[in-house]
């Protein structure tokens, strides 16, 4: 393989990995925090894409759409986990199975409130003018899109790590992941801290549906598509584990990018197979710790 | 004696004068019931419609239904045997098992005479069977599946839009009268039957018509994949000098947005022959749409420019509020091809004559350009028709789409089905 090809094949994989991140981390980190396996999730990302839409019809401004997109998504998520999930916490052996019921059931609501708000047809938004060129890197074009999809995606990381490692609330948000039993009892309002994280996580995953709404359809059902693809990003780094999804989406993103070359018939085969090499060699996930002491 | 007289004359004539307002009132009352009694036992014909109404296939499920509303407008207006009506009944099919499930309770609750639609051909597929098992006509509308009209061929089931054989052999004869020195072609298609077939397809015509070719690349996404980043570098890679595409519907929008920064356009000729160029693309894309791409669909809306395509077109509009997807006109053919038959046998219960009324049916399709009518194979059971494959430019006459095909070359539909020969070698790949 030549340096071109390659240099190709990272950064079309990296674009893929980081927008990958930006849902997958939202949901592993609703995992960590609240318990929950939100199977919603991409209908978060769904929203994000309809908010997107919606206000480049009222404001044809992208970057309005990507705050408000995001900001929307997130509030809905909020919504939902303080007036419904709430319900179902603590309900011992009956709670996995009500949360499934319940996301679930989350998924095909949303997915017909956008059909019947905004209809079946499919939809695009365009890129920001800005961003609708190409830029070279020796004889690879990249468009300039997608390398701001990177620069997102690792402003993202940074803020993420200096949130949850450099501030009081984000020490509350990992204590909470840890045990929200202990935390409650030092008199840290740990539901809000839930609804909270649940609302930045789902935020998260809208303003992945805003990015990727000028690249893909705007279209019902866009949110069950992205989903696995989470699931199994998350699965790799490891339930609750922020980091584990950036290292689980990255690992995908290449394995599909430079799978696609040379193994194009196991490609989409090759992110389950490293999942399950995963889950014999590491079940607990890359990066996460063997479970101890008390959620 | 006289006054008795008299009361007698007075009451036989007050009698017959009763008898006889009895009898007007009698005449009268069935008048007005008999009218009445006719709507009463005049029969209701059901058909038992599975469409796909929510996620990505969606928006066939609602163009079938607003066409579905217009053919029976048109049928029953025109009239049927005995007074009888056409009604149809929709349901969401899901998945192959719901389908199913949902077919036979059309058949058993509903008493439907026949069962219609379908999107996908992976749910055609589990409802002909049902069609099979309960000697119940299904007339297939959308689903393109070259199996159900050849190796998986069973008498009761009939197509009223094109299998994508047809797409791929007219495709072939473009290949190879219409580009000149090419020689590297790639295949991008969803991981699934429909994507695999149209490849193979596409494959055996080129053989069959003696075209020497290469292929320097095989992709095959999941169904629905949201990123094809990393497929465009692939196939930027290899350089194909032909790019054909197997994609449907949103897929083809996301994957033609994400190649279009690439320059993908500007380097090869991109075929994408039996949904690539359906209305809902152009509808998308708008401005974002590449000029020269080689595209067709299952019908156009700006071709044929004839009164009865332009007809259907403008009707949808009104009824819709927008222009017409492909699915429609399969699901508004179909509608006519069971009046058609209903009115040749004289009733919808003789499922037999049906089938014979139905075998080399002509039945005028919007799609058809003039001095040809398209036909029902009797053999296949497939609807023969012609296939037109355009190129993109610049066409605002349909918004919100800023593009349309155009340079339209046709291909007579006798060069494209039945093809036996196809089928034996299907048979043999696919089993029966």
């Amino acid at each position: 393989m030549d340096i071109n090809t390659f240099i190709a094949q990272f950064i079309s994989g990296l674009s893929t990995a980081m927008l990958l991140f930006l849902i997958s981390s939202g949901l592993t980190l609703i995992f960590g925090v609240v318990n929950v396996l939100n199977f919603a999730h991409g209908s978060f990302y769904l929203l994000g894409t309809y908010f997107a839409y919606q206000l480049m019809q009222l404001f044809n401004n992208f970057w309005v759409g990507l705050l408000v997109g995001a900001i929307g998504a997130g509030l809905v998520g909020m919504v939902i986990e303080f007036f419904f999930l709430r319900r179902i916490y603590g309900r011992a052996q009956q709670e996995g199975a009500f949360q499934l019921l319940m996301t679930y059931a989350f998924i095909l609501i949303l997915d017909d409130t956008v059909k019947f708000i905004w209809g079946t047809e499919y939809k695009t938004i365009p890129k920001p003018a800005s961003l609708t060129g190409s830029l070279n890197i020796g004889t690879v074009t990249v468009p300039a899109y997608n390398v701001f999809i990177i620069i997102v995606g690792l402003l993202v990381v940074l803020f993420a790590w200096y949130f949850l490692m450099r501030t009081e609330t984000g020490k509350m948000v990992r204590a909470s992941s840890i045990d929200r039993i202990m935390l409650s009892l030092l008199g840290v309002n740990v539901p809000m801290i839930m609804t909270l994280v649940f609302g930045v996580a789902t935020a998260m995953g809208g303003l992945a549906g805003v990015l990727a709404a000028p690249l893909r359809t705007v279209t019902p059902g866009a949110g069950i598509e992205v989903i696995i693809d989470s699931m199994i990003v998350v699965v790799i780094g490891g339930f609750g584990n922020f980091w584990g999804a950036l290292l689980g989406a990255l690992i995908i993103g290449e394995v599909l990018s430079f799978g696609i070359l040379y193994m194009p018939e196991l490609a989409t085969v090759l992110t389950f197979i490293v999942m399950i090499i995963v889950l014999i060699a590491k079940p607990e996930g890359l990066l996460a710790k063997k479970a101890v002491g008390r959620k | 004696m006289a006054h008795n007289l008299l009361n007698f004359k007075v009451k036989n004539k007050l009698r017959r004068f009763f008898m006889k307002s009895k009898f007007v009132l009698f005449v009268l009352i069935a008048a007005i019931l008999f009218p009445l009694s006719s709507v009463y036992s005049a029969e209701t014909i059901k058909i038992g419609a599975l469409y796909t109404m929510t996620g990505r296939g969606g928006q066939y499920g609602k163009d079938s239904e607003v066409a579905i509303k217009i053919a029976l407008d048109e049928v029953n207006k025109k009239g049927l045997p005995g007074g009888a009506k056409l009604d149809v009944i929709i349901t969401d099919d899901k998945n192959p098992q719901y389908a199913v499930s949902v077919a036979k309770r059309y058949i058993t609750d509903e008493k439907c005479k026949f069962l219609f639609g379908i999107i996908s051909t992976a749910i055609g597929l589990a409802v002909t069977e049902v069609s099979k098992e309960h000697k119940v006509i299904f007339v297939g509308t959308d689903h393109a599946g070259t199996d159900l009209t050849a190796n998986k061929f069973q008498k009761y089931y009939f197509r009223s839009s094109n299998n994508t054989f047809q797409s791929m052999m007219a495709g072939a004869m473009y290949l190879k009268n219409e580009i000149k020195n090419w020689k590297k072609i790639a295949y991008i298609g969803p991981d699934y039957a429909y994507g695999r077939d149209q490849w193979m397809e596409l494959k055996w015509a080129l053989d069959k018509l003696g075209v020497k070719y290469q292929v320097v690349g095989e992709y095959w996404p999941k169904l629905y994949e949201p990123d094809y980043t990393s497929y465009i570098t692939a196939i930027m890679k290899a350089a194909p000098d032909i790019l054909v595409n197997g994609m449907w519907g949103g897929d083809t929008v996301a994957f033609i947005k994400q190649a279009k920064p690439y320059g993908l356009f500007n380097k090869m000729k991109y075929f994408h022959v039996d949904a690539g160029g359906n209305y809902e693309v152009f509808a998308a894309l708008g401005d974002d749409m590449p000029e020269g791409l080689i595209l067709s669909a299952r019908h156009h809306n700006n071709w044929p420019d004839t009164p009865e395509n332009n007809e259907y077109v403008q009707k949808f509009y009104k009824a819709a509020g927008r222009y017409p997807t492909y699915a429609a006109e399969g699901a508004y053919v179909g509608i006519h091809m069971i009046a058609e038959a209903i009115r040749k046998v004289g009733n919808a219960n003789d499922t037999e004559a049906l089938i014979k009324a139905l075998e080399g049916m002509k039945i005028k399709c919007p799609e058809d350009p003039p001095g040809f009518t398209s036909y029902i194979d009797p053999k296949t059971h497939q609807i023969v028709q012609v296939q037109a494959i355009g190129v993109t430019m610049k066409n605002d006459k349909f918004p919100p789409t800023k593009y349309m095909l155009g340079n339209f070359k046709v291909y007579p539909a006798d060069k494209l089905w039945p093809n036996f020969e196809y089928i034996e070698y299907m048979t043999k790949v696919k089993g029966k």
